[in-house]
């Protein structure tokens, strides 16, 4: 029966519906860590030594028994339940301030999976299109040269609707052997876009999008996309946490210099230890979908904490079965709520910032403070 | 911003001045009256007064809280400034007795400034870059100060304050705000000065060391790492007192204690005194501010991540909310995980320079918790291994006026000694 929860979780109508499916998944997060037990004696090792009987573990109260492993972890250990050579996708994170990458591996059914999840999501925020559209890409150009999941979930988003063209902002260079930032090809690009009838979407990490959208401002340039532009965007604001670049601001640069109205501006979070997309909602929250549950822990003792309160944000999803990405803790303070404009039932995760930062005095205090700034 | 001869000016002036500023240096060495160290002795004397007076309540205060440092302690160091004791440094680092020579009165001996320092300066703390310069005046140098990234402006405003009260100090002060990565103009600064004092991590020093050319010497102030070494029956006292210096300073300065060295063998009296210390600092810790939530989040993980690797690294982890001690098996001298989270590990005595050695130039403060018979013994193998200061453990991080620094006196590092022949006439004159 066991088997069959993942397949009904990934078939289920509505990819928000909690209440519709939190049986299923804590059958198939159960199982996957079951899976990753049998194939990874490290992983079987860990949930032995925190006492984890995955038998126990009957409803969705009770995943958080299941030990999360820090990201650290895959940063310095590779840990996998099937042999490289039968993984499909090897994908490294884009590294953190200590430059450290985790290895991550996919195997054809995880794609598959995935594909089936993007499928659901996508069609609930209307991204699938027939319309030929303009890719700009603020990202790595695909090259057999490195092996990167930005470029690789950026390159797969091209098919979502079909590529008139595309336009990379980091291309490779041969003669130097590395990436090379080419914003002034991007510009140009953008500008004879809007004279077309095809829609564009710009794709990639925020920070490029907008020091290249800021250029455009400074040399007063306006343009007005055709209908249906989107504006989608992934990565993490992690760039911005320091710059402290207000999201509205953001929104109101998009509109001013693209013409796109801020309901056609779609982040994406996600992270590469973990295997599930969150696109935001109009409103800009980060919906948890059903592949995914989100726990907070104490920053302190890792007890989960209730709803509204500032902690480390563990994820946990059945999706993975190469990498035992089962429970999953992140760097990432955040805070899960409930209830949202939109009218979507899934609670909506807030991203405060890394663990690290020196200016969250206390809980109360810190979510305050950034709640204000990015409201 | 940019501080130049007593003008405050933003950093879009950065080319003119950098155009000039050889030139300037120049000029003041050709027609300035040469620098006196009694102008920048009553200069920082008034400067002092007036922050006692709480003229700079405003930039002083939010420092004090952002490195939680008690009232006392600042007022210490703030008397470090004062005329009485900056007459002593200069007395004791510069002793004019000194230079005499014994042999004959043929020649003369005297100290110079070295002439052009260029100071880069770490982002530790704030005030830290106005202090160098300070010492960089009281030798009688001009000075080139590059400002740490992120600066909020208090060594601008303190300078400048200098300036206010001693004028004559304008062409001795240049504040630049450059960024690191702005290569080509740290080139040019280190280009006129006759050294670079750099302060900051090994690899600040070693950037530094690229950008020297060979006639300009380098003056590091590295990091530095401290630590307490313990024999098993130390005290409890002791060990209080070591915890507070941890509480304190968070194990943020050099001088912060990073982990305690115990002298044993044993792994299992290794683990009975990390518990000992650590039901030591739990009676303590409420008596300090709370550690920031985002950075004890970070050791919450970092403190679970040595939790699911224990089977391989056998290390014991002691760990409460605000903090931890960390029984370790290796022997590594290593910076803690900081803020209160101390790592303990055997280094039985007959280690200690096989240990320590290796770590040369990079040991600073060791504070000694063992009894009367064994201290000495430790002592001396501490020194030898490349100690340079022996500390109370609840002083390893307090500086007593004229106290040398990482084991150098500054000023003579700022100076050069010049041999004069007398000369014949003025010989004859003399006889």
């Amino acid at each position: 029966m066991k088997k069959n929860a993942l397949k009904k979780l990934l078939r289920h109508h509505d990819p928000y519906d909690h209440t519709g499916t939190d049986q299923w998944f804590t059958e198939a997060l159960t199982a996957n860590a079951a899976h990753h037990a049998t194939h990874c004696a490290s992983y079987e090792d860990i949930l032995k030594q925190f006492e984890c009987d995955l038998s126990t573990i009957q409803t969705v109260e009770d995943i958080a028994q299941i030990p999360p492993l820090p990201t650290v972890y895959f940063k310095r250990h590779q840990m996998h339940s099937a042999p490289l050579k039968k993984m499909v996708i090897k994908a490294t994170s884009s590294g953190t301030t200590s430059g450290k990458k985790s290895m991550i591996g996919m195997r054809y059914k995880d794609l598959y999976n995935g594909f089936k999840m993007i499928w659901k999501l996508f069609k609930y925020h209307k991204l699938w299109s027939l319309k030929r559209v303009n890719y700009f890409i603020f990202g790595y150009e695909p090259t057999k040269h490195v092996d990167l999941v930005n470029m690789k979930s950026a390159n797969g988003f091209t098919y979502v609707a079909p590529a008139k063209k595309r336009i990379y902002a980091m291309r490779w260079d041969n003669a130097s052997g590395g990436f090379k930032v080419d914003l002034d090809t991007m510009k140009e690009g953008l500008i004879k876009a809007a004279k077309q009838r095809h829609p564009i979407r710009t794709i990639g990490f925020p920070a490029y999008t907008y020091f290249l959208l800021k250029a455009m401002q400074e040399e007063g340039i306006a343009l007005q996309m055709p209908k249906g532009s989107l504006v989608t965007i992934g990565g993490g604001w992690k760039e911005f946490y320091t710059e402290a670049v207000d999201k509205q601001a953001f929104y109101d640069l998009v509109k001013q210099v693209l013409g796109i109205e801020e309901k056609n501006i779609i982040e994406f979070f996600g992270a590469v230890e973990h295997p599930v997309v969150m696109p935001d909602c109009e409103y800009h929250r980060i919906h948890v979908p059903v592949y995914s549950r989100v726990i907070i822990r104490d920053p302190e003792t890792l007890e989960p904490l209730p709803k509204k309160a500032v902690g480390i944000i563990n994820f946990l999803s059945p999706m993975n079965q190469t990498t035992p990405l089962t429970s999953v803790m992140t760097d990432d303070l955040g805070i899960l709520h409930e209830g949202c404009e939109c009218g979507l039932k899934a609670p909506w995760l807030e991203i405060i910032g890394r663990v690290g930062m020196k200016d969250i005095a206390t809980c109360a205090q810190g979510a305050e403070t950034l709640l204000n700034k990015t409201r | 911003m940019i501080l130049y001869q007593g003008i405050i000016e933003e950093n879009s002036q950065l080319k003119t001045r950098l155009a000039s500023l050889k030139d300037d240096c120049y000029e003041t060495l050709n027609h300035a009256h040469p620098l006196e160290t009694d102008w920048v002795i009553q200069a920082c004397n008034q400067l002092t007064q007036k922050i006692i007076a709480k003229q700079f309540d405003h930039i002083i205060q939010p420092l004090l809280t952002q490195y939680d440092i008690p009232e006392a302690h600042f007022k210490h160091y703030l008397k470090m400034f004062s005329q009485e004791a900056l007459e002593q440094k200069v007395a004791f680092e510069l002793n004019p007795q000194s230079m005499k020579t014994t042999t004959d009165e043929t020649h003369e001996r005297k100290l110079y400034p070295l002439g052009i320092l260029f100071h880069i300066a770490a982002g530790n703390i704030d005030v830290l870059p106005a202090y160098s310069v300070i010492e960089g005046l009281l030798a009688g140098n001009i000075n080139i100060l590059k400002l740490p990234t992120g600066d909020q402006g208090v060594s601008v405003t303190l300078l400048n304050a200098l300036i206010q009260i001693e004028p004559r100090l304008k062409p001795y002060i240049y504040v630049f705000d450059v960024p690191s990565t702005d290569q080509e103009t740290l080139l040019q600064f280190s280009k006129i000065a006759d050294a670079i004092v750099v302060w900051g991590g090994d690899d600040a020093v070693k950037a530094a060391r690229v950008m020297a050319t060979a006639n300009t010497k380098i003056i590091d102030w590295g990091h530095k790492l401290s630590f307490a070494y313990a024999s098993l029956d130390a005290s409890d006292t002791d060990l209080k007192a070591l915890a507070q210096n941890i509480f304190s300073t968070n194990q943020l300065l050099c001088s912060s204690a990073q982990g305690i060295y115990v002298d044993t063998r044993d792994y299992a009296e290794l683990d009975r005194f990390a518990e000992r210390f650590f039901n030591i600092m739990k009676g303590m810790h409420a008596d300090y501010q709370p550690v920031p939530l985002g950075i004890r989040s970070q050791h919450t993980l970092e403190l679970y991540y040595e939790q699911i690797i224990q089977k391989d690294t056998q290390k014991t982890i002691f760990k409460h909310r605000e903090f931890s001690v960390v029984a370790c098996r290796d022997q590594r001298l290593e910076p803690s995980l900081l803020f209160r989270n101390v790592w303990v590990k055997t280094l039985p005595k007959e280690a200690i320079i096989n240990t320590l050695k290796p770590h040369k130039n990079h040991l600073q403060t060791a504070s000694i918790l063992a009894s009367k018979d064994s201290y000495h013994s430790y002592q001396e193998l501490l020194i030898k291994a490349g100690v340079v200061r022996i500390k109370a453990p609840n002083e390893m991080s307090y500086t007593h006026t004229n106290e040398s620094h990482d084991g150098m006196l500054p000023l003579r590092l700022y100076t050069r000694i010049v041999d004069c022949v007398v000369p014949r006439n003025d010989l004859n004159h003399k006889k």
